[in-house]
């Protein structure tokens, strides 16, 4: 009884009290309790079993405006008494003193009901006047005695003949009105239930600090809540997915005992391509488009010897004059190999591990498989002990400890930077064999201008597509998400 | 990377074995090609190596592939016949395009696939490793229609008419320059000079007019043609030996006889081709060391032979030759690699290094996650834009001057893309102009790297990562910004005042300049009705942006 609500309580006391045990929500209305109240709890209620609602349909008729006109006058049959004021049962149309619009409209129902024959006589209508025309003229109109009702008292539908309920409405001189009424009718239960055991209590919505403070709670109830009811949602702040995806392979680079390198976004040739070995005006430098600057032109080359060793061994292997002016020209860094040139020339730690995600630009048409700018995971390992073995050991880890690969294949590559070079492909348990980025070891026509002798295994590995399997999707743009949503509904773990 | 197309049943026929499409898939990985597409017995290869154009014809594939499947190992077997013919070079062409090697090549029996890679391998040559044409260029003539001796001679540009491949009228040098389309797309190779490089014969018949087209009646090999004449021109004569030796080996894989020729240069005479093989020494203690392997010396020779050298141990080293097609051994490690690929890469037992190194994050990066996660922290949502936009973005719908520090595109794909952005907030309005039709409120923040043209740098630009966060909302206001930037840098422990300032994105008295020891270091405000008009949105929007780089160091 108790986990009634003030309003269900209330509501159920009103229909003990009342004699039939059964009323309308509307009939229990008060200043009190108003009717959305009511409704409100007598839901709770017939949840409980205390009541049940029935549910009536009622259909009543009003009369309309054109309806009230009828109800003075009908047409076609004050036609035919005007007939029968002639003294016959036939006449001239003209000769009858009737309104031209009220005449109008009796023709088409005195055809209609079949109350008179027309013809013209020249040029003039005369209207002759049936027998059962002539016999309903000895009664009064059902149509008028009906209106005569729906005008001055509730009628009901059923009430009313079909047929001139039909009539009425063809003439638009009734509405139907259709009205659902409720009745609350208390249980075989609920009648037996005692009003006095009905306690109504202080009934308390929000718990508040003065309730807590003054042991008010004890004496009041509070509000009962539906806890199933969906509320609204709420948006937490969160990581960008890939970018969260990003931070945990940066987790796992650090793990694997790689240092994290950082570059500009715009280089110079000499760093994305001269100091990698790749001689200018020579198909090796093409091997990838990329963008141009406008402004600015041209950056500075390192001024310590660099550009000299890098100047004679393009010159020793390649056979041409170096420009160092083509070397300053800037670009957007096309791949994040010119990081590990700068590592490598910064000095490198023997062992070294060096890694970095970077963005990179080339020009590509944005579509659901490519980006206009892209990430790559960049890295190098340095000692005297590296082998090409090694190189293809560390592929496999990487392929197994991030991509959650199982199997592994590598075959043969070019890159202008490296020799022996590989590529590899990882075997995804549910993507099938994925191109997962290509690799070698740095040439030492590159290394030794940047003063590093030992041997130097180099990969670049494409990230976009491993995080595109990690967060389920099929369009390489929802990397870079413009839809709030998508973000929102992303799942974090 | 040149894009082949060869023909799967010719390359069976070369091989003297039946290659099928789905063998050839791993095989051709052996040729540093890939299949990039396949359309009933024409399979599209990528070629990798720029530096080996002996592998870019389905007789340069099949030699190598023979080498692989043990059919024929070791150097490839090319005799060269000498002939009497003489090509003589005109001094007058040493600034324009000096020099022509030669070839006379006898008893071709061409079909379809054969000519079509004549024509391939001819544009590749010339287009990959000749540079569009300019350090070489290739011409392959009907010798039965030519007389020699044969002259490599300077042109005027109004002499010499002939009638050029695909057209049915004499026109002169510089009429083919400005009416033919080769003319059009090549003039700029020999535009600027008096006079025209030209082949003519002893009777006078143009052969070609290097580096831009063969004549009709000489020039144009077709399936009735049995004999040719190669014309190889440039300026570095190494390269055009390379190139005439790619070419003539492609021939004799397909069993023609090849003759060399004697071409007079100004003061000195070469015969030329010439496919004596050279050699180059490899340690082997190197290549042990470095593959991490160690084979014996019956295995080195055997795997180098694989791959098209012959091999003898000398000591410590193996002396390999090679056939002088290939121009692409400098270091150890080119030889290295191709015994490697013969070994097989997925035979090798991969070897994760045994080094203790330690890892780390640069400090900035750390910072950064700091700094994100705070942002997370107080509600904002991460978002991540592309740094290349567009001026209209970035300036015009902000309602500012386009600045002159803009780092600008040259060649960008659509002028969508063509700068970089100086600042973050425009991306942001991007981003909330496409949510309009979402729930509200949308609060949003991106930190990113952002660049400016700044010459005191190294590159001439600065890039640097800023951070920029927008609230926008129906009740959106600056107190709202405000709080979340106090919260942010108190817990960055970054000392701040906001200084009232104008600026034209922001509405008037509610826009701050963000200074840290003095100096402005971002923005603050409401974004400006006209603003939000221009990228289409109807909420308020409180911002901040930060150059919050400079902030962390």
């Amino acid at each position: 009884m108790n986990a009634l609500t003030n309003e269900e309580k209330k509501v159920l006391l009103l229909l003990l009290s009342s004699e039939t045990g059964a009323a309308s929500p509307e009939a229990l209305a008060s200043g009190d309790m108003v009717a959305v109240a009511i409704h409100r709890a007598s839901l709770g209620l017939a949840s409980r079993g205390f009541i049940t609602i029935e549910e009536s349909v009622k259909t009543t008729l009003r009369i309309t405006n054109e309806g009230e006109e009828l109800r003075s006058v009908i047409p076609e049959r004050a036609v035919a008494e005007a007939i029968r004021a002639t003294g016959g049962t036939s006449a001239y149309l003209d000769e009858l003193a009737i309104d031209k619009r009220l005449s109008g409209i009796a023709l088409g129902w005195l055809k209609k009901r079949q109350w008179a024959e027309m013809e013209k006589e020249g040029g003039r209508m005369r209207v002759t006047l049936t027998e059962p025309a002539i016999e309903a003229l000895g009664r009064p109109s059902p149509l008028q005695d009906a209106l005569e009702r729906i005008a001055t008292e509730v009628v009901m539908l059923e009430e009313v003949d079909a047929s001139i309920v039909s009539d009425l409405k063809s003439r638009k001189a009734i509405e139907m009105r259709t009205e659902r009424t409720r009745t609350l009718v208390l249980t075989d239960a609920a009648r037996a239930v005692d009003p006095a055991s009905i306690i109504i209590r202080e009934e308390v919505t929000q718990l508040t600090p003065d309730l807590v403070r003054n042991g008010r709670w004890k004496d009041v109830q509070f509000k009962r809540f539906d806890v199933s009811v969906p509320v609204k949602p709420l948006y937490p702040g969160k990581k960008q997915p890939y970018l969260a995806f990003l931070d945990s392979l940066k987790a796992q680079f650090v793990a694997l005992g790689f240092q994290e390198m950082r570059g500009p976004l715009i280089e110079t040739e000499f760093w994305n391509f001269d100091a990698l070995f790749q001689p200018q005006n020579h198909p090796a430098r093409d091997w990838t488009d990329t963008y141009r600057l406008i402004s600015p032109k041209q950056g500075r080359l390192p001024d310590d010897g660099t550009v000299e060793a890098v100047k004679r061994s393009h010159e020793s292997s390649w056979k041409y004059v170096w420009d160092p002016e083509k070397a300053r020209n800037l670009m957007p860094r096309a791949h994040g190999t010119c990081l590990s040139a700068r590592q490598l020339h910064a000095g490198v730690s023997l062992p070294g591990k060096y890694f970095s995600i970077a963005r990179c630009f080339r020009p590509d048409v944005l579509d659901r498989t490519h980006l206009i700018e892209f990430n790559q995971i960049e890295g190098i390992i340095c000692d005297e002990s590296l082998t090409f073995r090694n190189l293809l050991g560390v592929l496999k880890q990487f392929a197994e400890e991030i991509a959650g690969a199982r199997q592994v294949r590598f075959y043969p590559d070019y890159y202008p930077f490296t020799e022996p070079s590989v590529q590899m492909s990882a075997k995804h348990p549910d993507l099938g064999w994925v191109e997962f980025g290509g690799a070698g070891i740095f040439r030492s026509e590159l290394t030794r201008p940047l003063g590093v002798e030992e041997p130097v295994i180099a990969w670049g590995l494409g990230v976009d597509r491993l995080a595109m399997f990690k967060l389920g999707i099929d369009d390489i743009r929802y990397l870079f998400s413009d839809d709030i949503t998508w973000l929102r509904r992303e799942v974090m773990m | 990377m040149p894009t082949l197309e060869i023909s799967c049943k010719d390359l069976s026929r070369l091989l003297g074995r039946t290659v099928t499409v789905e063998e050839l898939d791993d095989l051709i990985l052996y040729a540093k090609g890939e299949i990039d597409g396949v359309e009933g017995d024409t399979v599209k290869v990528d070629q990798k190596d720029t530096n080996r154009p002996d592998l870019w014809s389905t007789e340069g594939i099949a030699r190598q592939l023979r080498g692989i499947l043990s059919l024929e190992t070791g150097l490839p077997d090319i005799t060269i016949e000498e002939s009497d013919v003489e090509i003589f070079v005109d001094p007058a062409l040493a600034d324009v395009r000096p020099y022509c090697v030669n070839a006379v090549v006898k008893g071709l029996d061409i079909d379809e696939a054969f000519l079509s890679q004549i024509i391939q391998l001819q544009e590749k040559v010339a287009l990959t490793y000749g540079r569009k044409r300019r350090e070489v260029a290739v011409g392959i003539i009907d010798y039965d229609r030519i007389v020699p001796p044969i002259y490599y001679r300077a042109t005027g540009p109004e002499e010499n008419a002939f009638v050029p491949l695909s057209f049915s009228e004499a026109l002169t040098p510089s009429e083919i320059l400005s009416l033919h389309p080769k003319g059009q797309e090549y003039r700029h190779l020999v535009e600027g000079h008096d006079v025209y490089p030209l082949l003519v014969d002893s009777e006078g018949t143009v052969l070609t007019m290097p580096p831009i087209i063969n004549s009709e009646h000489t020039g144009k090999v077709t399936t009735e043609t049995k004999n040719v004449f190669v014309d190889v021109t440039g300026y570095d004569i190494e390269t055009l030996k390379t190139a005439l030796n790619v070419i003539v080996s492609a021939f004799a894989e397909r069993g023609a006889t090849i003759y060399s020729v004697t071409v007079h240069y100004p003061g000195r005479k070469e015969r030329v081709p010439d496919l004596t093989p050279r050699t180059f020494s490899v340690s082997k203690a190197y290549v042990q060391k470095t593959l991490g392997m160690a084979l014996d010396d019956r295995d080195l020779v055997a795997l180098l032979a694989k791959m098209r050298y012959d091999a003898f141990v000398d000591g410590d080293d193996i002396v390999v030759s090679y056939a002088p097609y290939r121009d692409d051994i400098m270091h150890e490690n080119d030889v290295l690699e191709d015994l490697a690929i013969a070994y097989g890469y997925n035979s090798m037992v991969p070897d994760v290094p045994d080094l203790s190194t330690t890892g780390r994050l640069l400090p900035l990066t750390s910072r950064l996650l700091i700094a994100r996660e705070l942002m997370v922290g107080l509600g904002y949502q991460e978002i991540v834009t592309f740094t290349l936009s567009s001026s209209e973005m970035l300036f015009e719908r902000m309602g500012v001057a386009r600045p002159d520090d803009v780092v600008e595109i040259e060649n960008p794909v659509s002028a969508s893309w063509s700068v970089l952005r100086p600042a973050l907030l425009p991306s942001l309005m991007a981003f909330l102009s496409k949510n309009t039709h979402n729930d509200y409120p949308q609060t949003v923040f991106e930190v990113s790297e952002a660049a400016r043209i700044d010459e005191s740098q190294e590159t001439g630009v600065e890039s640097a990562y800023r951070l920029a966060f927008a609230a926008c909302s129906a009740t959106a206001t600056f107190t709202e910004a405000r709080q979340a930037l106090d919260a942010f840098m108190a817990n960055c422990g970054i000392a701040f005042e906001v200084r009232g300032i104008e600026h034209p994105s922001f509405l008037e008295g509610r826009v701050g300049a963000i200074v840290v020891d003095g100096i402005e270091r971002g923005i603050i405000g409401e974004i400006h009705p006209r603003v939000l008009e221009a990228w289409g949105l109807e909420h308020p929007v409180a911002a901040v942006e930060l150059a919050l780089e400079r902030l962390l160091e």
